[in-house]
C-alpha cells in the first residue's frame, strides 16, 4: 500500500475528529468576521420594516427539531423585527413538531434570560383593559402601564397576547388550512394553542382572513414552504418570504426571480444576514446565534475544501483514476 | 432548576448520539428508540389537542354539529386496515383525502410551478443600463432553462443541433446547479453541527455566550 | 364496493374540487368550506395507522424476544405516555418555562436534542464524503466541483476576505445557471405531478388501492 492509498484509506474517525475540533476553536477565539448582506434577505427586511401596527404577518414554523439550528434563528429574527415595530404576528406550524418549535421560539424571544427579550403579557392578564374597550396598540400599552405595570430595564418592550401575537400552532393538512384561511382564520383555528378564544382577540378582529394579512414568512426545513406559494400566493396574491435550510435554498431561486416570493433567507447565512440588518438598523443591540456561528462556518468550509483538494491529489497522484479500485477503509 | 436539569439531560442525549461516530453502542440505541416513541407520542397529543378536541369532540358535545359524525366515521375506517377481512374499507378515507387533495392542488400547482415559471423564463436579455454580467446571466437563464429541459426530454434521441447540442449545454447548466446545491448542502450540514456545539459549549458548559 | 366505490370517490372528489376553483360561486365555496373543515378530522385519524403499525412491530419484537427487544420498550412507553402526560398534568401543550411539565420536558430536552444531533451528524459524513468521493474525474465533474467550491467560499465571511469576487461569482451562479437548472427541474416535476394527479383522479393509476383485499 503506497502513501496515497494509505492516505485515502485513513480511518474516517480522524476526519470526524478534525471537523469536531475545527468547529469548536472559532467559538473560543471569537473573531467575528463581518457578514455582508444580499438582496434576497434585504428585500424581506425592507418589506417588514415598512409595516406597522395596522398590518399583520404570519410566521410559520414549518420545520422539525432536526433543522432548528438553521430555521430557528430566522423565525426568532423576524419575530423580533415584528415585535419591535408592533406588527401583529400569527404563529403557525406545518407539522406537530413544528408546533413545539413555534412555542420554543416565542418562549426564547420572551424569556428574561434572553438578551433583548420582550415582556409577554398573557391574554387573560389584560382582560380588564380589553373589556374597557381599549384595543389600540398604543392606548393599550399606556393603559397597561397606567395600571402600575413597569417594564423591566433590560426588556425591549411589551408584547400583548391577542394584540401583538397569537400562537395558533399546528393544524393537519396545512395546505388546506392555508386555503381555508383565505376565507377565515377563525374557522381554521377555533382557539389558539393556549386555549384562548380567537373571537375575542383584537388581532383576529382586524385581520379576519389571509386577505387582510400583509406577509407570510415560512421557516421551513422541507418543501412545506412551497404550500404558502401554491395555496397562499397563487390563490389570493399573499406576499410570501422564505426562510429555508441551505440544502433546499438553491431550489427556490425560480420563485424569487418570478416574483412569487419577495425574498429568501438561505440557511444559517441567511439568518445571520437578517441579524446583521436588525443590528445595523438599531432594532437589536447585538447579533444572535446565527451570526456567532458564521466564523465556524468559514473554518469548516475551508477544512472541507482542503479535504476535497487532498482527496483529489491522492486520487490522481496514486493513479487510481486509471487503474485499480481502492480497498475500503473504515 | 427545571431548565438546568433539562439542559443536562439534553447534553447527555446529544453526546449519546455523537458516541455513534466512534462506535455503535447501547446508549445510542436507547436514544434512537426514544426519539421515535416521543415524536409519535407528541404528535398524538398535539393532534388530539388541536384537531380532535376543538374541531370534533367539543362541537359534538355542544350538540347541533352531528354532521361532523360523517368525517369522524370516515376517519375511523382507517382502523379497518388492521382487520384483514374488512381492510378494504380503509380505502374510503384514503380515496376521499387523495382525490380531493389532488383536485384542490391541480389548478394551483399548474399556475405556480408551471405557468408562472414559463412566464418568468421569457425575459428580455438586455434592457437599458443593464450591466454586462446581468445580460450574460439573462442569456444563461433563458437558454439554460431551455437546454436543461431538452436534456430531460427523453422522447427524442439527443442527436442533431437542437436536441444534441441543446442537451449537451443542458447538462453543463445542470452540473453548475448541482454544484451550487452541493456547496449549500455542505453549508447546511455544518450549520446543524454549529447548533449543537452552541448548545454544548453555551447552554450546557457556559464557555461561550 | 371494494374498488369501484373508492375509485368513484377519488374521481368525484377530484373533479368537484377542480371545478370549485374555476367557479367561485357561493355554493361551490360552501362545499369547499365544509370540505376544509372535514378533511383535517379525517386526516387526524390516519395517525392511528402509524401508531398501530409501530405498536405491532415492537410488541411483536418484545413477545418474540427478538434481537435488541429491550429497546422496543423505549419506543412503546413514551409513545403512550406522551398523550397521557399531556393531559393528566394539565398545562399548556405549548410549554414555556413558567409552566413546566413532564410532557414539555420530554419534548424540549429529549426529543429536540436527539433529533437535532442526529441531523447534525451529517456534517461529519459529508466531510468524509468530500475527502473520499468528490473527484474531478471528468470535465463535467470538475465543473460541479468548482461551482461547489466557489459557492462554499462565497457563502462564508472568509470568502469575502480571500477575494471579493468569490461571493459575487457565487451569487451569479445561484441567480442564473442554478436558477435555470432548478426551473427546468421544477417544470419537469410540475408536469409529472399534474399528469399523476390526472391519472389518479381518472382511475388510470390505481396503485394507491394497495393490497387491502381485492
Amino acid at each position: 500500500m503506497n502513501i496515497w492509498e494509505r492516505m485515502l484509506n485513513i480511518d474516517r474517525r480522524w476526519i470526524f475528529l478534525s471537523i469536531g475540533v475545527v468547529s469548536i476553536i472559532p467559538f473560543l477565539t471569537k473573531i467575528g468576521l463581518p457578514v455582508s448582506t444580499t438582496e434576497e434577505v434585504e428585500d424581506i427586511f425592507t418589506y417588514i420594516d415598512s409595516l406597522g401596527k395596522e398590518n399583520a404577518i404570519f410566521i410559520s414554523f414549518d420545520f422539525d427539531p432536526g433543522t432548528q439550528a438553521e430555521n430557528m434563528p430566522m423565525g426568532v429574527a423576524v419575530m423580533r423585527h415584528a415585535f419591535h415595530n408592533h406588527v401583529p404576528v400569527f404563529l403557525t406550524a406545518y407539522t406537530p413538531l413544528g408546533h413545539g418549535m413555534a412555542g420554543g421560539a416565542l418562549d426564547y424571544v420572551t424569556r428574561p434570560s434572553t438578551p433583548g427579550y420582550y415582556t409577554s403579557v398573557d391574554f387573560d392578564e389584560w382582560a380588564d383593559i380589553r373589556n374597557a374597550g381599549i384595543t389600540d396598540r398604543d392606548e393599550l400599552e399606556a393603559a397597561w402601564e397606567e395600571a402600575g405595570n413597569v417594564l423591566p430595564d433590560d426588556s425591549h418592550g411589551w408584547v400583548f397576547e391577542g394584540r401583538d401575537f397569537v400562537y395558533l400552532g399546528y393544524a393537519p393538512l396545512f395546505h388546506l388550512v392555508i386555503l381555508g384561511m383565505t376565507s377565515s382564520i377563525e374557522t381554521q383555528y377555533p382557539s389558539d394553542a393556549h386555549d384562548n378564544p380567537l373571537s375575542e382577540m383584537p388581532i383576529l378582529r382586524e385581520h379576519k382572513s389571509l386577505r387582510e394579512v400583509d406577509l407570510a414568512v415560512t421557516t421551513s426545513g422541507s418543501s412545506a414552504c412551497t404550500a404558502w406559494v401554491i395555496y397562499g400566493r397563487e390563490k389570493i396574491g399573499l406576499p410570501v418570504a422564505f426562510g429555508v435550510t441551505a440544502v433546499s435554498a438553491t431550489d427556490y431561486y425560480p420563485y424569487i426571480q418570478s416574483g412569487q416570493i419577495i425574498g429568501q433567507m438561505g440557511g444559517l447565512r441567511g439568518a445571520a444576514e437578517y441579524e446583521v440588518l436588525l443590528q445595523q438598523n438599531g432594532i437589536t443591540e447585538t447579533t444572535d446565534k446565527a451570526f456567532t456561528g458564521m466564523d465556524v462556518q468559514s473554518a469548516d468550509h475551508l477544512l472541507i475544501i482542503f479535504f476535497i483538494i487532498m482527496g483529489n491529489i491522492a486520487y490522481f497522484m496514486g493513479g487510481f483514476h486509471r487503474k485499480k479500485q481502492l480497498k475500503g477503509g473504515r | 432548576m427545571y431548565e438546568i436539569i433539562g439542559i443536562w439531560v439534553g447534553a447527555f442525549f446529544t453526546l449519546a448520539i455523537y458516541s455513534f461516530l466512534y462506535k455503535e453502542n447501547p446508549v445510542y440505541r436507547l436514544a434512537e428508540h426514544l426519539v421515535v416513541g416521543i415524536s409519535l407520542g407528541y404528535t398524538m397529543a398535539i393532534t388530539y389537542d388541536v384537531v380532535l378536541k376543538p374541531r370534533l369532540i367539543e362541537p359534538l358535545l355542544a350538540g347541533g354539529s352531528w354532521i361532523l359524525l360523517i368525517p369522524a366515521l370516515l376517519g375511523l375506517l382507517y382502523i379497518t386496515r388492521f382487520i384483514s377481512s374488512i381492510a378494504w374499507l380503509s380505502r374510503y378515507p384514503i380515496a376521499f383525502v387523495l382525490g380531493t387533495g389532488m383536485g384542490v392542488g391541480f389548478p394551483l400547482t399548474m399556475k405556480s410551478n408551471v405557468l408562472r415559471q414559463l412566464e418568468a423564463a421569457m425575459i428580455p436579455f438586455y434592457q437599458e443600463g443593464m450591466p454586462w454580467h446581468m445580460v450574460l446571466g439573462n442569456v444563461v437563464l433563458v437558454l439554460g432553462t431551455l437546454a436543461a429541459l431538452i436534456y430531460f426530454f427523453f422522447s427524442k434521441p439527443h442527436k442533431g443541433f437542437f436536441f444534441g447540442t441543446g442537451s449537451r449545454i443542458g447538462i453543463w447548466i445542470i452540473m453548475l446547479g448541482f454544484g451550487a446545491t452541493f456547496g449549500f448542502t455542505v453549508m447546511g450540514r455544518i450549520s446543524l453541527l454549529i447548533g449543537r456545539i452552541q448548545y454544548l459549549l453555551g447552554d450546557w458548559l457556559h464557555l461561550i455566550e | 364496493m371494494k374498488r369501484t366505490v373508492p375509485l368513484m370517490i377519488v374521481m368525484v372528489g377530484g373533479i368537484l374540487m377542480m371545478v370549485q376553483y374555476f367557479i367561485p360561486h357561493q355554493y361551490s365555496q360552501a362545499v369547499f368550506d365544509s370540505y376544509v373543515s372535514w378533511a383535517p378530522i379525517i386526516a387526524a385519524f390516519a395517525l392511528i395507522l402509524g401508531v398501530g403499525s409501530l405498536t405491532r412491530v415492537h410488541a411483536h419484537k418484545i413477545r418474540r424476544k427478538a434481537e435488541n427487544w429491550q429497546y422496543s420498550w423505549a419506543v412503546l412507553i413514551p409513545l403512550y405516555a406522551m398523550p397521557v402526560l399531556a393531559h393528566i398534568w394539565p398545562v399548556s401543550l405549548s410549554g414555556g418555562m413558567d409552566e413546566p411539565s413532564i410532557f414539555h420536558f420530554l419534548f424540549m430536552h429529549i426529543q429536540v436534542p436527539i433529533q437535532a444531533t442526529m441531523f447534525s451528524m451529517l456534517a461529519f459524513y459529508i466531510a468524509s464524503a468530500a475527502f473520499r468521493a468528490f473527484r474531478a474525474k471528468s470535465a463535467l465533474a470538475t465543473v460541479l466541483l468548482l461551482a461547489a467550491v466557489i459557492v462554499m467560499l462565497g457563502q462564508v465571511p472568509i470568502g469575502d476576505l480571500i477575494a471579493k469576487w468569490f461571493p459575487q461569482i457565487g451569487l451569479w451562479i445561484l441567480r442564473y445557471p442554478n436558477l435555470a437548472a432548478k426551473r427546468a427541474i421544477m417544470l419537469g416535476v410540475g408536469f409529472g405531478i399534474l399528469a399523476t394527479n390526472l391519472k389518479i383522479i381518472f382511475g388510470v393509476e390505481r396503485n394507491w388501492l394497495g393490497g387491502a383485499g381485492k
